[in-house]
């Protein structure tokens, strides 16, 4: 049918003028109009044939309104409105230029004409849009349309739409005609304007009225206008779910702004609404009206503003001192600050002594310090907020606010009588500094002098007494801080003597812990404008606390100091000199350290464990502080390569020489980490030629264990002693220095040729080593990461090597048993690695080698590990990464997810073979913690069950890993719409069962089964969980009493949830 | 809530920082660790419901006429709760002797440990003695079982208490 119409129109068009008339008879009289109006709502399609045949100059409108001439006259008013519609339809459609100067006039009155006739309305309407967007139209045309006044109170919405658009089009093409029309047209507008309730013509009248309050001479309407804006002010209109035309509070609250504030001739008659809106409102109508006055007030003008200031302050003053809300008072706050910077800013050249500053800065700024002679009462926090909020006004009254309120704390701090109040006084004056810092900060292009300048030696004085004070340090020092990041304010002397006095401060020892944080705030804050302040008194005196031996082992609070110096260090230190200097000194002491005997191993007598901890915070120390300039790209890291690195090779290799004999500090696993740790940072910000460079004598040490090249130190080594990292005879503590090597190769660029001879070969022998030879963890696993970094960059010269392992590495290692459990974990492990390296650049074999895993899923001995390996392929690690210059292609997890969940899920569901079914459920736990959760969350109805069963396997592991999916699943969750609702029995009942400590003795098990218990409430309806709210309530008494406190902490805030489970409250939220 | 503001501009004293439990101090470990690598989870040492955690479940119990904590109006602190075997003892410090909503204060303080501590412990809940001018009648009706029971029972009291309990959960920190 709909197929038909178009070329019966076309017909109807090509025939004669008589036919032409028959035919749309035949159209208007057919269910084919029905189907033209329902294309008409849609918009008709821009081939329309009747459109067509205009545009080609085959037909026109005359021709159109010739054929139409009985429907558009008659006296059957269905007839007639199908004609105007029809006629409105085309001349909606028909491009502009065919709308000439004649055609125009004739259909606009025509089109008016048809405005008194209730049924022709609406079609008239459609009509005058299209001609009002018509330039050629004549200002007497124009006058026509505006004349016609349409009863606005008897049509419905839409079609009041109709009439706002024409108004709007037409103020878009002919405001001068509109604007020529003054009076005339005003009242008309105001006539239709008025009364208007739907927010989508609305919108349409807000867009209008600010054009005429900005560009039209509104001298006689401003009482008219304001009565039909500020009557819907403030908005409360709340959009109706599935509000079609989307219109959001929001929405209409801004445009109503725009037009509150398009003219300053509302000022008079805003201001009392505002007043009265602000305080008696609810707290949406208080924000909204804060904002409007803090965007209509400069608008208003300055006079007004100082007119109606008493009146404004008291009810600002109300929402600041007595705020419903804090985001109220911000609002409150940000208005005062307009309503300050509006009456003074145009002043402020006459502005010349604080004598001159008169009025509501001044009456203000003394009614706050009146308060503030109280300073720990709980008004003083409000009162200097005001006066914060003054700092960023205009410079003169910011300055007369400093010298006023500045003297004023100054003299309480030393006033003998308020001695318990200096706490609070120091906490006042610094938030003081602190906001006039800010304010200058905001408008760096003011080139004016702080406003604190005649102060400054004070308000040092009060500080630096302030920080000597244990009851005012932490607020003294952030004072100081304040202080120091003013621009200009400070002298370099007086930059000096306020690192002597927080130098001081740490001398004194004792109890600067407290405080530690804000004197490092501080001294960060003069690093950064004055860094040789202290390179020259702080870090010497640092330096000094740091013992050559290691405290013992139950000097706790001599180790809790160490730390506290070397984490002071580490923030100190980051710029280049600084970083220069810690290096040295640190290196040296870590040699002492670790050599206390001069080339010897250790006494028996000695404790080795905290010389070994206090060397590993050394080493955290340095590698803290790399990682931090690595992240703010300093340049100087790579210069350590030829520093540090050598150092720290030095140290590690000579222990490991050392420890044939006995004991070294430096051959403990956690501290070779940190030490590989530092290695990779810096060769990471190496280039690929300086790299090439280094690789050389790193080849050597691994190919021969020749070290000469890479260390260098205190430490003599003798340079025919070689390390034998891969023979089976070699000690522990050589083959751990394998872990350095792998550091340093991990991160070399696929440009960078390793000299290994057969890298074929070289690879193969690591993988052999790691089975039979290596002894630990630490050696095992750098083994794998070394195998994985070398397979990633080089896989196309290693197909041969894959080939192997696929053909012969895996029936012979790992799914066949002939090799004992442990070594066929290991097996495991290597295939994990080198499917990483393959997995992160999208390689095609990756997927094989997962596939094999399936294999083995029902090994009695392995299976659980090859499930486990399926969640840490794609696991994010340190080895494989962009940092490491590896191949990592864009959303390799997201791939991986999507070809192996649905395997999984499959072994999952199939209950013929028991065992592979439930290491796939630990594959599922393990996969899902390691991908993100828009790869899954679209399974999530049928993981659901699944995962339910996981929790019921013995490994505390795997339910740690069920609970943390459900948490992680539970965020995007409402009561609403809610996947897990169906379970909630099941859920609460499992919680429950893992939150005992009879029932489960992993603590964390426990935190997490209560944490998810305690968000139950939120996500699933309070019909549902409501019959099980005793039962929980109950269970968790006993839980209260938990032997672990990180448990308690969990059990009382999901009790307090259940708690307030009511009906209700969760539907609100 | 009542019209009258027992004491409109109450003294606000600045959190202390806290120092830290002491026997965390002194069970700190040789080694520094990233805290997220800290995997004592199988340490079986039971940790004992002490001062501070009694301490941590009250200190951000809203006071009713303020925007402020208890703990910032140091209404109550740390040294005030003693801990024994089964029994706790909390004490409190009203800002004003005339203070009407001292019991107000002290039936959150109760409310919120009769949901947060184990069944075992009797919960004793006195003002600071000599801070309040009706202490006697004050301590009697927040110590009376069938009392408290009552005040309960009473939907609009609840919804108080409640409102005050609703930032508990911080225990000195931001929610």
């Amino acid at each position: 049918m709909g197929q038909a119409e178009p070329l019966l129109v076309q017909q109807v068009l090509r025939r004669t003028d008589q036919s032409l008339k028959k035919g749309l008879e035949e159209i208007l009289g057919t269910e084919a109009w029905t189907q033209l109006r329902g294309w008409s709502k849609l918009g008709w399609p821009q081939n329309n044939p009747i459109v067509v045949e205009i545009s080609e100059d085959r037909g026109s409108l005359l021709t159109v309104v010739k054929a139409l001439g009985y429907y558009l006259t008659s006296e059957d008013g269905d007839l007639l409105e199908k004609g105007v519609e029809l006629l409105s339809l085309i001349v909606a459609r028909v491009p502009q230029e065919k709308l000439n100067r004649q055609s125009a006039r004739v259909l606009s009155g025509f089109f008016c004409g048809k405005l008194e006739d209730s049924a022709t309305l609406k079609p008239a309407l459609g009509g005058l849009v299209t001609l009002a967007q018509i330039p050629t139209l004549s200002p007497a045309e124009v006058g026509t349309i505006v004349d016609r006044h349409v009863k606005m109170k008897a049509i419905v919405q839409g079609v009041r739409f109709e009439v706002f658009s024409i108004i709007d089009s037409l103020m878009a093409f002919h405001r001068d005609v509109l604007k020529s029309m003054g009076k005339h047209f005003l009242d008309g507008y105001i006539g239709l304007a008025e009364g208007e309730k739907d927010p989508r013509n609305l919108m349409v009248a807000f867009a209008i009225a600010r054009v005429i309050l900005i560009e039209f001479d509104i001298t006689l309407h401003v009482e008219s206008m304001f009565n039909i804006l500020f009557c819907y002010f403030p908005i409360t209109f709340r959009p109706p779910p599935n509000d079609r035309y989307g219109i959001s509070t929001e929405d209409l609250r801004l445009s109503l702004r725009r037009c509150l504030n398009a003219t300053p001739s509302f000022g008079p008659l805003a201001i009392p609404v505002f007043l009265e809106k602000v305080s008696v409102g609810s707290r949406t109508t208080k924000k909204d009206t804060l904002q409007s006055l803090a965007s209509c007030l400069p608008v208003y003008g300055p006079a007004l503003a100082r007119v109606s200031a008493r009146k404004l302050w008291n009810a600002l003053k109300l929402e600041i001192f007595q705020p419903v809300d804090p985001e109220t008072e911000e609002e409150a706050l940000k208005t005062m600050q307009i309503l300050v910077k509006i009456i003074y800013a145009d002043e402020e050249a006459a502005m010349e002594s604080n004598d001159d500053i008169q009025g509501l800065a001044r009456d203000a700024c003394e009614e706050c310090i009146q308060i503030l002679k109280e300073p720990e009462k709980s008004q003083a926090k409000p009162a200097i907020k005001i006066l914060c909020t003054f700092m960023s006004t205009t410079p003169s009254v910011s300055r007369y606010t400093i010298s006023q309120a500045v003297p004023h704390l100054v003299r309480l701090f030393h006033d003998p009588d308020e001695i318990s109040a200096r706490a609070p006084t120091t906490f006042l004056l610094s938030e003081l500094i602190a906001s006039a810092r800010d304010a200058m900060d905001k408008e760096p292009s003011l080139k004016v002098d702080p406003p604190l300048l005649p102060f400054k030696d004070e308000v040092i004085g009060v500080l630096t007494t302030g920080a000597s004070l244990p009851a005012t340090r932490t607020f003294a020092l952030s004072g100081l801080k304040a202080l120091v990041s003013t621009k200009g304010l400070l002298s370099d002397e007086e930059l000096g003597f306020i690192v002597h006095n927080a130098d001081q401060i740490i001398e004194k020892g004792a109890d600067y812990g407290d405080s530690s944080e804000a004197i490092l705030d501080l001294l960060v804050a003069v690093g950064a404008r004055a860094p040789h302040h202290l390179a020259e008194q702080t870090l010497p005196l640092l330096f000094g606390y740091l013992p050559d031996k290691a405290p013992l082992r139950d000097a706790a609070a001599e180790r809790e100091k160490c730390w506290l110096t070397l984490s002071t260090l580490r923030s100190l230190c980051l710029l280049p000199d600084l970083f220069e200097n810690m290096v040295i000194r640190l290196i040296t002491k870590l040699d002492l350290i670790s050599f206390p005997y001069a080339a010897k191993p250790l006494a028996l007598s000695d404790d080795p464990e905290p010389s070994a901890a206090y060397a590993h915070m050394i080493l955290k120390t340095l590698a803290q502080c790399l990682a931090t300039k690595v992240n703010k790209k300093h340049a100087d890291v790579s210069k350590y390569i030829d520093r540090l690195v050598p150092s720290l090779f030095n140290i590690f290799v000579a222990s490991a020489f050392i420890s044939d004999e006995g004991e070294m500090i430096a051959t403990d696993p956690r501290l070779i980490q940190v030490a590989g740790e530092i290695i990779t940072l810096v060769v990471q910000s190496l280039s690929p030629q300086r790299q090439q460079a280094y690789s050389v004598g790193l080849g050597k040490a691994l190919r021969s264990g020749d070290v000469a090249d890479i260390a260098s130190g205190f430490q003599k080594i003798a340079s025919t002693r070689k390390l034998s990292l891969f023979e089976d005879t070699s000690s522990s503590a050589q083959k751990n220095i394998l872990s350095l090597l792998t550091a340093a190769v991990i991160p070399l660029d696929k440009e960078v040729r390793l000299s290994l001879g057969d890298i074929d070969k070289f690879l193969d022998s690591l993988l052999t080593w790691v089975l039979e030879i290596a002894d630990t963890d630490l050696q095992r696993i750098s083994a794998l990461r070394m195998i994985a970094s070398i397979l990633n960059k080089h896989v196309d010269e290693l197909t041969s090597f894959l080939k192997n392992k696929l053909d012969v590495y895996w029936s012979e290692r790992v799914s066949g048993r002939t090799l004992a459990t442990i070594q066929r974990i290991w097996a495991i492990k290597s295939w994990t690695w080198i499917t990483k390296g393959l997995l992160v650049r999208k390689h095609p074999l990756a997927m094989t080698f997962v596939e094999r895993l399936y294999g083995i899923f029902d090994d009695e001995s392995v299976g659980w590990e090859a499930a486990k390996a399926i969640g840490e392929i794609p696991s994010t690690d340190v080895v494989l990464t962009k940092a490491n210059r590896a191949e990592v292609k864009i959303l390799f997890v997201q791939k991986y997810a999507g070809s192996v969940l649905p395997e999984i899920l499959a072994f999952a569901k199939d209950s013929s073979n028991p065992a592979k079914q439930t290491a796939s459920l630990v594959a599922l736990t393990s996969l899902i913690k390691s991908i993100p959760r828009a790869a899954y969350a679209h399974e999530m109805p049928s993981l659901i069950p699944l995962l339910l069963r996981g929790l019921d396997l013995p490994d505390a592991e795997i339910r740690g890993n069920v609970i943390d999916t459900f948490l992680a699943a539970a965020e995007g969750e409402s009561p609403e719409k809610s996947l897990v609702s169906e379970h909630s029995v099941t859920l609460v009942n499992a919680m429950l069962r893992n939150s005992k400590v009879g029932d489960m003795t992993s603590t964390r098990v426990r935190t997490s089964a209560l944490r998810y218990l305690g968000i139950l409430p939120s996500i699933v309806r309070y019909d549902v969980l409501h019959p099980y709210k005793s039962t929980v309530l109950r269970e968790l008494a006993d839980v209260l009493d938990d032997p672990k406190r990180s448990v308690r902490k969990e059990a009382v805030d999901a009790r307090t949830n259940w708690y307030d489970f009511t009906y209700g409250r969760n539907n609100e939220c | 809530m009542p019209a009258e503001i027992f004491n409109p501009n109450p003294v606000i004293f600045s959190a202390p920082k806290s120092a830290g439990r002491l026997s965390d101090l002194s069970a700190h470990s040789l080694w520094v660790n990233d805290p997220s690598l800290s995997e004592d989870d199988e340490a079986d040492e039971t940790e004992p419901i002490d001062q501070d955690e009694i301490y941590d479940l009250i200190r951000s119990i809203y006071d009713p006429e303020h925007p402020n904590t208890l703990e910032e109006l140091r209404v109550v602190s740390a040294p005030q709760v003693t801990v024994g075997t089964n029994r706790i003892t909390v004490e409190f410090t009203p800002t004003v002797p005339h203070c009407g909503m001292s019991t107000l204060i002290g039936l959150c303080i109760r409310v919120r440990l009769l949901r947060s501590l184990p069944e075992r412990f009797k919960v004793d809940i006195f003002l600071k003695p000599g801070s309040h001018q009706s202490e006697n009648a004050v301590n009697k009706q927040l110590n009376d079982k069938e009392r408290v029971a009552a005040a309960l029972e009473n939907p609009t009291l609840l919804d108080t208490v409640e409102q005050c309990l609703a930032n508990a959960g911080a225990r000195g920190g931001h929610l």
